[in-house]
């Protein structure tokens, strides 16, 4: 933990809001930001996958974090966005949809405005944060996506695999990370 | 200094381009000379391209190739002069020397600056087979010389010498390019993605009505060329299938001599057209059907003089185009499928229940199953239970099919049919909830109400009356857990793959259109059921189906059902 708060030294984190929280993703991942449009589903996908949509000719997938999170799956709002971010998905760069529910602003942190996650009391894994960025009074939960988004393609695996006999088997893992 | 890295780092690109073709032209020529040993064109034409690699390796530096070209130079200099005669033997250790050759290419082209041990060795081999020419050999190896181009092989292949073979090639007069695929790859998503942003703009002239007119038809006229400009690039990427099925010579060759058998290849349709990515395709599944041929189809020499067959047996490579599809099949005149055998194999691996109601339609349809294979011994090259399976997986990975028929005694014909082109096809659309899903058009048989018992008995799946024969179904809605109020009437696609055929109830059906292909990613590696995606004209995204995988979990159930 100590050593990922020294890599963050002075960065901009684009906020946004999910579920109840902010959350924050370092500002250079981040491609662009549309406005909620609709998303094809694919089947047999777990919860957290929402489906595709077409990004200039290019199909990308959509991910719902809170339901990654294990928390009920994301309303789409007037104010629902797709932030188009790019992750390291098996040490090859790809581009991906995430929701938020609305996107709030740009901030800008020194490493000594970012706290060590906590070990628990947050909604998200320890695994899947850098830290929690000190905005003011308020705290901005900033991700790691690329294990957030690895995690999930295993679990995803995972889950297909077990898919016809027991899909319960995810559920724990959704669980523990929801505690 | 850097741009002589990048000029060199060029040269060599280009030479192992070129050298892999000489090489496939040199191993042809050589199964070409076997059967007719006094073809001098065949010689000359070998020993230019054998001439040719030495320059060009010379060029590159890559010594160990040079020095091997150089003594595969030596052998066929002999063989020129009359002071060495071609038979079997030799041919195999040429077609060994073209082995060792690409062997030697691929340690060059890794960085290997010395010539590995079993380069030595060859060498050897053909020193000793030049020499092997007997007493006349050095009377007749010493006025080869003076009309050789190989004496200027150390120092004078350097540099002029790579570009002298060059006016013996008497075909070179069309004017072509080399050109990465990659960059063909995309100008044609570039043109699946234009002609997706037009249809779009089609769609809201078309709304706008009357002011608009003079817009709309300015955009037909373009239209018009880019439908040119879009065949254009399709036809860019076409290839003729005829060097690819060249490679085979050497294969039969090859595993005819290693199975005691005689055989050769008769290439039909060597000129048909097909898209670049297809060809990658087919190597390997044709590789596996054309051993298959020898393997299992043709019989040893002995037993075709006892049939009244000519012993050497044959196996033809056939391209043709039919209805928008490629159809290759590889044909032998062997023994056709042992049914017998086929059938207490099948019984073995539980796929069928008794041997002795096994019909030709089964046996035809379980050589395609994973672990079938009636080779009594494992050789190198069948028995393993691999073959016929992987052909049917590759060929369907490509929306194909793959068939077999066989007649006792007279031979057996693989047949399969693949798209012509893989990133532009004619898709059918239809609607479930609020998804439109593709299906590729020439799956699709017919489409058919479902009947109102069945709309109500909302079944995930079921059996249909089709002209008095039973068609089973599957709901999309329910296999895919489709949210929404079923429709009051639902439609039914009877589609088919090969010899199967089922039916997939939908809500609406949308017609058909002409689809840009694209792949789902990383993400979706294990979704079954879907085989890629496709931009509808709205900017939406909709799956394609992936027609065999649901047509066999259709007949799955209903196998299942049957036997319960």
């Amino acid at each position: 933990m100590a050593k990922t708060t020294e890599t963050v030294e002075r960065a901009q984190y684009l906020s946004f809001s999910l579920a109840g929280s902010e959350y924050g993703v370092g500002i250079l991942k981040v491609k662009e930001i549309l406005q909620y449009e609709s998303v094809t589903k694919v089947p047999s996908t777990p919860r957290s996958v929402r489906g595709v949509i077409n990004l200039r000719g290019q199909v990308v997938p959509v991910i719902d974090l809170a339901a990654k999170f294990g928390l009920p799956e994301t309303e789409v709002t007037r104010l629902t966005c797709i932030l188009i971010v790019e992750v390291l998905l098996e040490g090859q760069p790809t581009v991906i949809g995430v929701l938020a529910d609305a996107v709030r602003e740009v901030i800008e942190l020194g490493s000594d405005d970012v706290e060590p996650a906590p070990a628990f009391g947050t909604q998200v894994k320890v695994d899947f944060l850098l830290g929690m960025g000190k905005v003011g009074k308020r705290f901005v939960l900033l991700l790691d996506l690329d294990r957030v988004i690895s995690a999930d393609e295993k679990e995803f695996a995972r889950e297909v695999a077990a898919a016809p006999a027991d899909a319960p088997d995810a559920q724990p893992a959704a669980a523990t990370s929801a505690a | 200094m850097d741009e002589l890295e990048i000029d060199r780092e060029l040269l060599t690109q280009t030479f192992l381009a070129e050298a892999e073709e000489t090489l496939a032209r040199m191993e042809q020529a050589l199964v070409a000379l076997e059967a007719t040993p006094g073809d001098d064109e065949l010689l000359h034409a070998v020993f230019r391209d054998a001439h040719t690699l030495k320059g060009g390796a010379s060029l590159v530096g890559f010594d160990p190739v040079r020095d091997l070209a150089h003594d595969l130079e030596d052998v066929l200099e002999r063989l020129r002069n009359r002071s060495l005669t071609v038979t079997d033997t030799l041919v195999t250790l040429l077609l060994r020397s073209v082995d060792v050759l690409r062997s030697a290419l691929t340690d060059a082209a890794g960085g290997s600056a010395t010539p590995s041990q079993a380069v030595l060795t060859f060498r050897s081999h053909l020193a000793d087979a030049a020499q092997a020419a007997g007493g006349a050999a050095p009377a007749a190896g010493g006025d080869a010389p003076p009309h050789s181009p190989r004496d200027g092989g150390e120092g004078g292949a350097s540099g002029g010498d790579g570009g002298a073979p060059e006016p013996a090639i008497p075909h070179a007069a069309s004017r072509t390019l080399r050109v990465d695929v990659g960059k063909l790859d995309r100008m044609l998503d570039l043109s699946g993605e234009i002609a997706i942003a037009r249809g779009r703009l089609t769609e809201l002239l078309e709304r706008r009505g009357g002011g608009a007119d003079d817009a709309l038809e300015a955009h037909r006229d373009a239209d018009r060329l880019y439908l040119d400009l879009q065949e254009l690039i399709m036809r860019a990427r076409m290839v003729a299938i005829g060097p690819t099925f060249h490679q085979h010579v050497r294969t039969v060759r090859d595993v005819a001599t290693a199975a005691g058998k005689h055989a050769r290849l008769v290439v039909e349709g060597e000129d048909v057209e097909v898209d670049t990515a297809v060809v990658e395709h087919v190597r390997d599944p044709l590789t596996h059907m054309v051993r298959n041929a020898i393997d299992h189809g043709v019989e040893p020499p002995e037993v075709r003089r006892a049939r009244g067959k000519d012993p050497v047996g044959r196996v033809v490579l056939r391209a043709l185009h039919d209805a928008g599809s490629m159809v290759i099949q590889v044909e032998d005149d062997g023994g056709g499928l042992d049914k017998e055998k086929i059938a207490a194999k099948a019984v073995a691996l539980g796929l069928a229940a008794d041997a002795a109601r096994v019909t030709d339609d089964d046996v035809a349809r379980v050589v395609f199953e994973p672990g079938l294979s009636t080779a009594e011994k494992v050789t190198e090259i069948s028995g393993r239970g691999v073959g016929m399976d992987v052909v049917r997986r590759n060929v369907e990975a490509l929306r194909g099919a793959v068939s077999i028929e066989s007649e006792p005694g007279r031979g057996t014909t693989v047949t399969i049919r693949v798209p012509l082109t893989l990133a532009i096809i004619q898709g059918f659309k239809v609607a479930v909830a609020d998804e439109t899903f593709i299906l590729p058009l020439d799956a699709v048989v017919e489409c058919v109400e479902l009947p109102p018992e069945e709309t109500a008995r909302a079944a995930p799946w079921g059996v249909i009356e089709l002209r008095g024969k039973p068609l089973p179904y599957l709901r999309l809605r329910d296999h895919f857990a489709l949210a929404g109020a079923r429709p009051a009437r639902e439609n039914v696609v009877v589609v088919r793959h090969g010899a199967l055929a089922a039916g997939f109830a939908v809500d609406v059906l949308h017609g058909e259109s002409s689809t840009v292909l694209k792949p789902l990613g990383r993400l979706f590696k294990g979704v079954v059921g879907v085989a890629g995606s496709s931009i509808l004209g709205n900017g939406r995204v909709a799956l394609m189906l992936d027609v065999a995988g649901l047509l066999r979990e259709t007949l799955k159930r209903a196998a299942q059902a049957a036997a319960a």
